[in-house]
C-alpha cells in the first residue's frame, strides 16, 4: 500500500557544542514549556520520575577539594538511525519518520509496556506516572501545537517535530527548500551561547553539517552503531568554533 | 471401607524392601481407588472454608482492589522509575511462567521418558501450569501503563490498518504465551476426561451435572480410547517444543535488549533451566502440601515420589549453577566496562547480600541435602528445600530485572529500585494461585486414577536369579 | 429378519475378556457388531479387536499446515500490506518470522489435535447411550447383538467364561 509509505524529506540533526555549554538550563524549561511537559513534583523528581525531554548532565573529576569540572553535557533523544527502541515495541508506537529521518513516538498507541525505555542506551524516554495537575491559570500555558499526554504513556524528545513540520510545510507551499535557521526547536531558540545549533544534515552547506563535521566532532555511545543523529563537540577552550 | 496406607516412617530401605511400599506394586481394585479420590474431593472441614475464606479476602483487597486502585491512579504507585523501567511486576511474570512449567515437566517430558513414577501426580502438576500463567498474565497486564488497550497486541484486521510488530519480543512473548496457555489446558482436560466420566457415575445432585456436562458424554469405548490416546501422545511430544520456546522468548526480552548484563546470549538455556528448577521445587511443594491436607493422598504420593523429585531437583540445580557460571564468567571476563561494573555492584552493591542469598538457595542448599535418600523421602524437608529454592529462584529474576537494570551506558541516571504496591499485588497473586487450587481439588479428581491403574496393570515382580526386580510391560 | 438383542457382559479382568470375544466370535458375532467399553485403555491387540483407524494425526498435520499459513499471514502478510520500518530492520526480519511461524505451527497443530479427538469421538454428545457405571470402576463391558432366540445360550456362554453379569441393554442418560 504504496500510500502509507512516507517519502525521504530532509534529514535533521543536532549539533551540541560542550565547550560553550553553561549548564544554565534554560533549554530544560524550554523544552518543557513548547512541549506541555507536566511538573510532576519534588517528591516525584527526586524519585527518578521527571518528565524532562532534556537533561544536563554535570560530572566532576578527583576527590575534594582537588574537583575538576569536566563540561556540562544535555542529553536528549538521540533520533538514532537504526533506533533500538523502534523493534521492540510490540504495538508500533515508536515508529521511524521516513520523511524527517527521526524517531517518532506515536502517543495514541503507546500501552505502556516501557521496553522502548529499557532498550534505549542514552535514557532519554520518559513515562508518565500519573495525571498530573494543571491548577489554573497554567492549562493558559499549554502550547496547542503539541498533544498533551494522559498517564501511561512513553515519551521523549521529538526535535520539536511541530516546528519542523510547520517549516517544511511553509516551504513546500512556497516552493522552495527549508532556509537555513527557518526551523529551530525550543533548546535551540533560548540557548544564551548558541551552543545549541539544529538544522538540515543533507544538506553539506548548512551550520549544523559543517559542525558535525567538525574535529571536535564525537558522538555518544558511537560504538554501539545506533547512528544518533546528534553530534556533541568538545576539546577544550583553545579550540573554539572554528578548530 | 476402611482404608490403610502404610505409613512412611514404617518404610524399610533395606534392600529386602516390602515392594508394597512402591505405589505401583501396591495395587488397589479401580473400585476402591475411585473411591478414595472422589473421598479426598468431597471430605472439606471447617479449615478449608476458613483458610478459603482469608485467601478469598486478601485476592479481593490485595489483588483486584488494589489492582484497581493502580489502574485509577497510575503507575506512580509502583516503584518503577527511570531507569528500572521493569520492576516486580516483571519478575512475578517470569516466576509464573517458570513455576507453570512444572506441569508440562511432568505430564510430558516424564511421559515421553516413560518416568512411571509421574503416575499419580501429573494432574496435581497440570494444574499447576494453568494457574500459574494466569497470574504470570495478571502480571503482565499489571505492568502496562494503559492495560485498558492491551488487546492491540492481538493481531486482528481493524480499520487503523496497524497490526502487531512482530519484531518484538513482547509479541512473541503474546503469541507463546497464549499457545502455551491453550496447549497446557487441552493437555490437563484430555486425560480429564475419563476420570471426569467416573466422578459423574459416583456423583449425584449438583457435582452430577458438572461433570456430566464436563465429561462429554465419554464411556470408554475403543475408538474413543484410541483418540485420546493418540492425542495424548501427539501432546506429550509437541508442546515439549512449546515449553522451551515459551521461556526462551521470555528470555529474549532481556536478552534481545542491549543493555549490559541483558545482552547475554545463553539467557535462553538459561531461564528454561531456571523455570525447570523452580517448577519442579514447586510441584515437590504442592504434594507435599496435597497429602497432609487431603484425605487418601497419603496412599498416592509417597516417599518414593518424593525421593524421585529430590533426585531430579538436585541434577537441575547442577544444570542451573553451569548455565549461571556461563554466564557470569565470560561476562566478568571480556565484559566492557558496564558489564563488569554491573558484575560487581550484584555482588558488592547495596543488594549484594540477595546475591549470595540466591547462591546459597538455588546451589548449596540442594547440593548438600538432596544427595541423602533420606531427607530426599521427608516431605517435611523437601518441602522447605523447595521453599528455599522457589525463593532463590525469584531473588534471581530480582536481580535480573530491577537490579540489572540500575546500571546502564548511562551513568548519570543510575538510580535503585525500591517496590511499592507491587509486593501488595505480588501477595494477591499468591493467595490467588493457592485459592484457585484450593477451588480446583474440590471440584477436580486430582489424581488420575485411570493412570495409576494403567500402571500397576504393567507393573509386576519377577525373579531374576535369587532376586525379585520390578518389571514394567509396555501396554500401549 | 431375525429379531435380534443387544446384551452387555461385564468382565472384571483382560484375559476372560479376550477368550469371551474369541467364543463370540465363535458363536457368529461379526467384530462390527461388538463394542467394547473399558475404565482403562485395553488396546485391540489385548482383546484381539481389528485395529482402531483414527484420524487424529492426520488432522494433527492438517492443523499444523493450517497455523503455518496464518502464520505466513502474519509474518509476511502484514508487513507487506501494513509497511512500517523500525530499527533499521528489515520489514521481514529473520529470527523474529522464525519465532511466529513455529509458534502458530505449534498452535494449529495442537489445537486440531484436541478438536479432533471430539471430532473422531462424536463428542460431546449428551444423548442416551449404552453404559454401566461399573465400567468406570475398571470393569470391562461387551456390547454385542445377537439373536432373540439364541440368548440364553450367550448368556450362558459368557457366564461360563466369568462374566460377572450378562443383561440386555438398556439405554439411558449417562
Amino acid at each position: 500500500m504504496g500510500d502509507l509509505f512516507e517519502e525521504f524529506e530532509h534529514k535533521w540533526g543536532m549539533v551540541i557544542d560542550q565547550d560553550l555549554c553553561t549548564g544554565c538550563q534554560a533549554c530544560v524549561i524550554a523544552c518543557a514549556m513548547e512541549n506541555n511537559s507536566p511538573f510532576v513534583g519534588e517528591k516525584d523528581a527526586g524519585y527518578g520520575r521527571s518528565l524532562q525531554w532534556i537533561r544536563i548532565e554535570r560530572f566532576w573529576e578527583g576527590q575534594f577539594p582537588n574537583v575538576k569540572a569536566t563540561p556540562f553535557q544535555p542529553v536528549m533523544c538521540q533520533q538514532c538511525g537504526y533506533a533500538p527502541c523502534e523493534p521492540v515495541c510490540p504495538v508500533f508506537a515508536s515508529v521511524h519518520s521516513e520523511a524527517q529521518q527521526i524517531n517518532v513516538q506515536v502517543y495514541n498507541r503507546c500501552v505502556g509496556t516501557r521496553y522502548c525505555a529499557n532498550n534505549c542506551p542514552y535514557q532519554v524516554r520518559v513515562f508518565n506516572f500519573r495525571d498530573y495537575e494543571r491548577p489554573e491559570p497554567l492549562p493558559n500555558q499549554l502550547n496547542p501545537s503539541v498533544t498533551v499526554r494522559r498517564r501511561g504513556i512513553m515519551e521523549k524528545c521529538t526535535f520539536c517535530v511541530q516546528r519542523i513540520v510547520v517549516g517544511e510545510d511553509l516551504a513546500k507551499s512556497e516552493n522552495r527548500q527549508v532556509i537555513e535557521g527557518e526551523v529551530v526547536p525550543a533548546c535551540a531558540q533560548v540557548c544564551p551561547t548558541e551552543a545549541i545549533v539544529f538544522g538540515r544534515l543533507d544538506d553539506p552547506k548548512s551550520q549544523v553539517s559543517q559542525l558535525s563535521r567538525s574535529g571536535r566532532g564525537v558522538k555518544l555511545l558511537e560504538e554501539l552503531g545506533k547512528l544518533p543523529s546528534v553530534t556533541y563537540l568538545k576539546g577544550g577552550s583553545s579550540y573554539g568554533r572554528n578548530g | 471401607m476402611a482404608v490403610t496406607a502404610e505409613t512412611l516412617e514404617h518404610a524399610h530401605l533395606e534392600d529386602h524392601e516390602d515392594p508394597r511400599q512402591h505405589l505401583m506394586l501396591d495395587p488397589k481394585p479401580r473400585g476402591e481407588m475411585n473411591a478414595l479420590v472422589m473421598e479426598s474431593m468431597h471430605a472439606t472441614s471447617w479449615k478449608f472454608w476458613v483458610v478459603a475464606a482469608i485467601l478469598a479476602l486478601v485476592v479481593a483487597v490485595c489483588l483486584f482492589g488494589a489492582w484497581g486502585y493502580m489502574i485509577s491512579e497510575g503507575l506512580v504507585l509502583s516503584g518503577v522509575n527511570r531507569p528500572t523501567y521493569w520492576g516486580i511486576f516483571l519478575v512475578n511474570t517470569v516466576f509464573w511462567i517458570g513455576i507453570s512449567h512444572a506441569g508440562t515437566f511432568v505430564s510430558a517430558l516424564l511421559r515421553v521418558f516413560k518416568a512411571e513414577f509421574r503416575r499419580p501426580f501429573t494432574r496435581a502438576a497440570e494444574l499447576m501450569t494453568g494457574f500459574g500463567l494466569v497470574q504470570a498474565g495478571l502480571s503482565i497486564f499489571m505492568h502496562m501503563g494503559r492495560v485498558w488497550i492491551t488487546y492491540w497486541m492481538v493481531p486482528y484486521p481493524n480499520e487503523r490498518g496497524l497490526w502487531p510488530n512482530f519484531h518484538s519480543p513482547l509479541s512473541w512473548d503474546f503469541l507463546a504465551i497464549n499457545t502455551y496457555l491453550l496447549s497446557s489446558t487441552m493437555y490437563l482436560f484430555l486425560p480429564l476426561i475419563p476420570d471426569l466420566a467416573m466422578a459423574r457415575d459416583r456423583s449425584t445432585g449438583w457435582r452430577k451435572i458438572f461433570y456430566r456436562l464436563l465429561a462429554l458424554g465419554f464411556r470408554g469405548t475403543e475408538g474413543e480410547w484410541t483418540h485420546l490416546r493418540i492425542a495424548m501422545n501427539i501432546f506429550a511430544f509437541a508442546i515439549l517444543p512449546v515449553m522451551f520456546s515459551v521461556h526462551t522468548i521470555v528470555a529474549w526480552d532481556f536478552a534481545a535488549a542491549s543493555r549490559p548484563g541483558w545482552s547475554s546470549t545463553i539467557f535462553g538455556p538459561y531461564f528454561v533451566v531456571g523455570a525447570l528448577q523452580s517448577g519442579i521445587a514447586a510441584v515437590a511443594m504442592v504434594l507435599v502440601v496435597i497429602r497432609s491436607t487431603m484425605k487418601n493422598m497419603k496412599y498416592f504420593i509417597r516417599a518414593e515420589h518424593f525421593d524421585a523429585l529430590g533426585k531430579l531437583m538436585l541434577v537441575v540445580s547442577m544444570a542451573w549453577a553451569y548455565f549461571f557460571f556461563n554466564d557470569y564468567t565470560v561476562q566478568w571476563y571480556g565484559g566492557d566496562k558496564f558489564t563488569r561494573v554491573l558484575l560487581h555492584f550484584h555482588e558488592a552493591g547495596p543488594l549484594g547480600w540477595m546475591w549470595f542469598g540466591m547462591l546459597i538457595s538455588n546451589v548449596a542448599i540442594p547440593w548438600l541435602l538432596l544427595w541423602n535418600k533420606k531427607i530426599r523421602r521427608n516431605p517435611g524437608l523437601l518441602f522447605i528445600i523447595g521453599l528455599f529454592i522457589n525463593v532463590g529462584m525469584w531473588i534471581e529474576r530480582y536481580i535480573i530485572i530491577p537490579i540489572s537494570l540500575t546500571i546502564n551506558r548511562e551513568p548519570f541516571t543510575w538510580r535503585l529500585y525500591k517496590p511499592g504496591i507491587e509486593i501488595v499485588l505480588g501477595i494477591g497473586t499468591l493467595a490467588f494461585f493457592i485459592l484457585l487450587y484450593m477451588i480446583a481439588s474440590r471440584l477436580l479428581p486430582l489424581v488420575p486414577v485411570w493412570e495409576v491403574q494403567e500402571g500397576q496393570l504393567a507393573h509386576g515382580l519377577r525373579r531374576v536369579g535369587k532376586a525379585t526386580v520390578t518389571s514394567v510391560s509396555e501396554l500401549e | 429378519m431375525p429379531e435380534t438383542k443387544t446384551l452387555l457382559a461385564l468382565f472384571k479382568d483382560i484375559d476372560p475378556a479376550a477368550e469371551a470375544i474369541d467364543r463370540l466370535r465363535g458363536m457368529g458375532i461379526g467384530d462390527d457388531q461388538m463394542n467394547i467399553i473399558s475404565g482403562i485403555p485395553v488396546t485391540e491387540r489385548m482383546l484381539g479387536r481389528p485395529r482402531q483407524w483414527s484420524n487424529v494425526p492426520r488432522l494433527a498435520m492438517g492443523g499444523a499446515v493450517a497455523g503455518l499459513l496464518i502464520g505466513l499471514f502474519l509474518a509476511f502478510g502484514t508487513p507487506s500490506l501494513y509497511t512500517i520500518h523500525v530499527g533499521g530492520q528489515s520489514i521481514f526480519p529473520g529470527p523474529p518470522t522464525v519465532v511466529v511461524l513455529f509458534e502458530m505451527t505449534m498452535l494449529g497443530m495442537l489445537v486440531s489435535t484436541f478438536l479432533g479427538v471430539f471430532l473422531d469421538s462424536y463428542l460431546p454428545s449428551y444423548r442416551p447411550k449404552e453404559y454401566v457405571p461399573e465400567i468406570s470402576d475398571g470393569n470391562i463391558a461387551i456390547l454385542f447383538t445377537c439373536p432373540v432366540d439364541a440368548e440364553p445360550s450367550f448368556i450362558e456362554a459368557m457366564t461360563s467364561l466369568g462374566a460377572q453379569s450378562v443383561h440386555p441393554t438398556e439405554v439411558g442418560q449417562l
